[in-house]
């Protein structure tokens, strides 16, 4: 007890200058959806990196994919005294009133990566629209006619809609010109790989393996349509995807896969760091260099977003991802085979 | 008709099931202009049936001991995934992984075994549990990441390019089978005489093998007639289809010729009975559920050797088919009553709706809705078809 007093004594100038300290430093409360995926720690290190080079405190709270979690998360980061929000909804709807809290408190709010359809959230992600419109422009490039085949994603995730939508926008015009005709266009139910697989089969099937390309949404489909095509005698087939997984990138070095659309995980978080600290620091949102106006949700309302661009790895620029330490060069090019891709040699 | 069936022993649901296939099948090729009764869709749906075929055979005898596995997708998972590190990260070569995929497979069956059988924890709650935990081990065995490559040689599992065992194998299996036929029926006319029972009808056993002769030379006709690409040579059976054949052969004989058969049907048709007639129940709970996990293991390697790579999301919402595979097929929900027949018949009916309608280019929205309303025309047909007669 008596010791006890001293130390606090003792303590007390210390923690008298922590108000000080706190108004000097921009606080910045991140809500992670769930760290169970690798991906978003590589987010969290590039985010957390650039918060430390300018001096600002990161605090953080895992949701564990609850979204009823991720609400008192949020209402947590807001009591410790955070200058600005970055959110990584695991239900965009159900956030809302955690946001509306924090909006009440006039605390900036950035929706990481999924889109938090509220007037007055900034949205920093990648642009899934784009993603498809590489795709499409990949695929094409190696086979600008002939019979095509759409694999795309979940018909619940609106993900799937926007990548096909840029799919679409580059080859309207091919199709309507008679260029392209499509044989095949499915969804597949939770992005499965093994569905993806049996769609292809029986596509290639249906048109006697007539088929000159598959445009596909996702690297993990891709791997059951690539499974597909090599069982019908046709590897090589030109065939889309997205995500940079490296079994995707190790069939792109082979020539299995024309392209990989990969988004640096990285460049997203850096970002976002930067746009909270640019509005903690009370810039307004059009204000922040590269920001526009995204109204492309499901429910059309107008929100202030960066949107990044991702990045097209094709056989030719593996380069990108090795030199972003990515993927080790030893495991993209292990027994590559005779005709290596320039970032094999 | 119904006196004749009776004479002949033929279980009226299996006919019932096999008719109503054929009007599945013949549908679906007049709609698809002859493309799905083609040798190359047939060889398709039989491979894309064995996954389910194979869990299915498990799940029967799970069933029918009254129990219920929700965890066979995410097991699929799990052990695929195992299978598919030791391969790609391990350097295993594909024996040693597969084996070892499905001792994961045993033991995980087994750890949920003995929570139903001997901490008395429902099947419904035990494996709805091991549907989270595996998925989420799925997951952590390569934090989300796709696994490849897996090693060479190991296609022969998925019944792909490397794949089938080629045409005179096919043949010669073709013909031992036959010949297996004709010496257990003969076997049986034999013991049946020696026993004091009175023999079925010549006519009737004669049916039983000029039918069971038809099949299995339609089948290996079959799946000889599709080719490989380019170099054209028949493929014959595909392997994945002998490990279901395998599989669901071992289930019927289990359920049907051995001790622990038979205790399985005891204690999931009457659980008191069955203690009281002395039957070590927990034993027999635990090794049913053994059998399961070790099958949905087998089903791992096929799937990941077809895929080629272990992904973490393989099996998702499988244990559904499985489920309903066994349903259709005439287990009966409410235990003590198997059909691994009918549970092989259930998986192919499925797969064929899945098959056909994307064939035609249907959208998953479209075969979502036929896929459930034959799920429950189905059983009603099984249901309507006991209530006419009861013994059967």
């Amino acid at each position: 007890m008596h010791r006890a007093f001293w130390l606090v004594l003792a303590l007390w100038p210390a923690t008298a200058l922590w108000p000080a300290m706190a108004q000097a430093e921009v606080v910045v409360g991140v809500s992670w959806s769930n760290f169970q995926e690798e991906r978003w720690k590589t987010d969290e290190a590039a985010l957390r990196g650039v918060l430390e080079e300018r001096g600002a405190r990161y605090l953080s709270a895992d949701a564990q994919s609850s979204s009823e979690k991720q609400i008192s998360d949020v209402e947590t980061l807001i009591a410790r005294g955070s200058d600005v929000l970055v959110v990584l909804a695991q239900d965009a709807d159900a956030i809302s009133p955690a946001i509306a809290l924090a909006r009440a408190e006039g605390i900036p709010v950035v929706g990481y990566d999924r889109l938090i359809e509220i007037p007055g959230v900034f949205y920093v992600s990648f642009d899934n629209v784009e993603v498809g419109r590489i795709q499409a422009r990949e695929v094409l490039r190696v086979r600008p006619r002939g019979r095509y085949v759409f694999i795309k994603g979940s018909p619940t995730d609106p993900n799937s809609d926007f990548v096909h939508g840029g799919q679409l926008e580059v080859l309207r015009p091919e199709i309507d010109a008679g260029r392209i005709e499509v044989v095949g266009d499915q969804y597949v139910d939770g992005w499965l790989p093994e569905l993806a697989q049996r769609i292809a089969e029986q596509i290639l099937t249906a048109n006697a393996d007539r088929v000159d390309a598959v445009v596909c949404s996702n690297d993990g489909m891709a791997g059951g349509v690539a499974a597909a095509l090599r069982s019908a005698g046709l590897e090589g087939t030109p065939l889309s995807g997205q995500d940079g997984d490296h079994a995707a990138l190790i069939r792109v070095a082979r020539g299995l896969q024309t392209v990989s659309v990969w988004k640096d995980a990285r460049a997203l978080g850096r970002r976002a760091a930067e746009v909270a600290l640019l509005l903690a620091a009370g810039t307004p949102p059009t204000g922040i260099p590269g920001a526009g106006v995204f109204r492309s949700g499901p429910r059309g309302v107008a929100v202030d977003a960066i949107l990044l661009e991702p990045t097209a790895v094709t056989r030719d620029r593996l380069d990108v991802v090795v030199d972003a330490g990515w993927i080790p060069r030893a495991t993209l090019c292990r027994d590559v085979g005779g005709d290596p891709p320039p970032a094999c040699r | 008709l119904n006196e004749r069936l009776r004479a002949a022993e033929l279980d009226p649901r299996l006919l019932g099931m096999g008719a109503a296939l054929a009007l599945v099948w013949i549908g679906l090729d007049l709609a698809s202009g002859g493309l799905f009764l083609a040798p190359r869709n047939l060889y398709n749906l039989a491979v894309q049936s064995s996954v389910v075929g194979v869990m299915a055979c498990g799940m029967v005898l799970v069933i029918t001991a009254r129990h219920i596995d929700l965890s066979v997708g995410s097991l699929l998972g799990f052990a695929g995934m195992c299978v598919a590190s030791l391969q790609a990260e391990a350097g295993f070569g594909w024996p040693a992984a597969s084996l070892a995929g499905i001792a994961v497979g045993a033991l995980a069956g087994a750890l949920q075994g003995w929570w139903v059988a001997y901490r008395g924890v429902p099947a419904f709650v035990v494996s709805l549990a091991g549907l989270l935990v595996y998925r989420g081990a799925a997951y952590l065995v390569s934090d989300g990441r796709t696994l490849t490559p897996l090693a060479p040689g190991f296609g022969v599992l998925g019944g792909g390019v490397q794949g089938s065992i080629g045409a005179s194998a096919s043949v010669a299996l073709g013909g031992a089978a036959a010949a297996a036929v004709v010496f257990a029926i003969l076997r049986g006319r034999r013991a049946r005489a020696r026993n004091g029972f009175e023999p079925r009808p010549p006519w009737a056993d004669a049916l039983r093998i000029a039918t069971a002769l038809a099949a299995i030379a339609a089948f290996v006709a079959v799946m000889n007639a599709h080719a490989q690409p380019k170099s054209g040579v028949s493929r014959g059976i595909p392997v994945p289809v002998l490990l279901w054949i395998a599989s669901g052969l071992g289930a019927a004989l289990v359920l049907r010729a051995t001790r622990f058969g038979r205790y399985v049907t005891a204690i999931g048709g009457n659980l008191d009975a069955a203690i009281r007639a002395g039957i070590e129940v927990r034993r027999v709970t635990l090794g049913v559920f053994v059998a399961m996990g070790s099958l949905a293991a087998l089903a791992s390697v096929v799937t990941t050797a077809r895929l080629g790579a272990g992904a973490s999301s393989m099996g998702t919402l499988a244990e559904l088919s499985v489920i309903a595979a066994a349903v259709i097929g005439g287990t009966s929900l409410g235990g003590g009553r198997g059909s691994v027949g009918g549970a092989v018949l259930g998986a192919v009916l499925m797969q064929s709706l899945e098959n056909g309608m994307l064939l035609l280019g249907a959208s998953s929205a479209i075969r979502q809705i036929a896929i459930g309303v034959v799920l429950v025309l189905a059983v009603w047909v099984d249901v309507a078809a006991r209530r006419r007669s009861p013994d059967a």
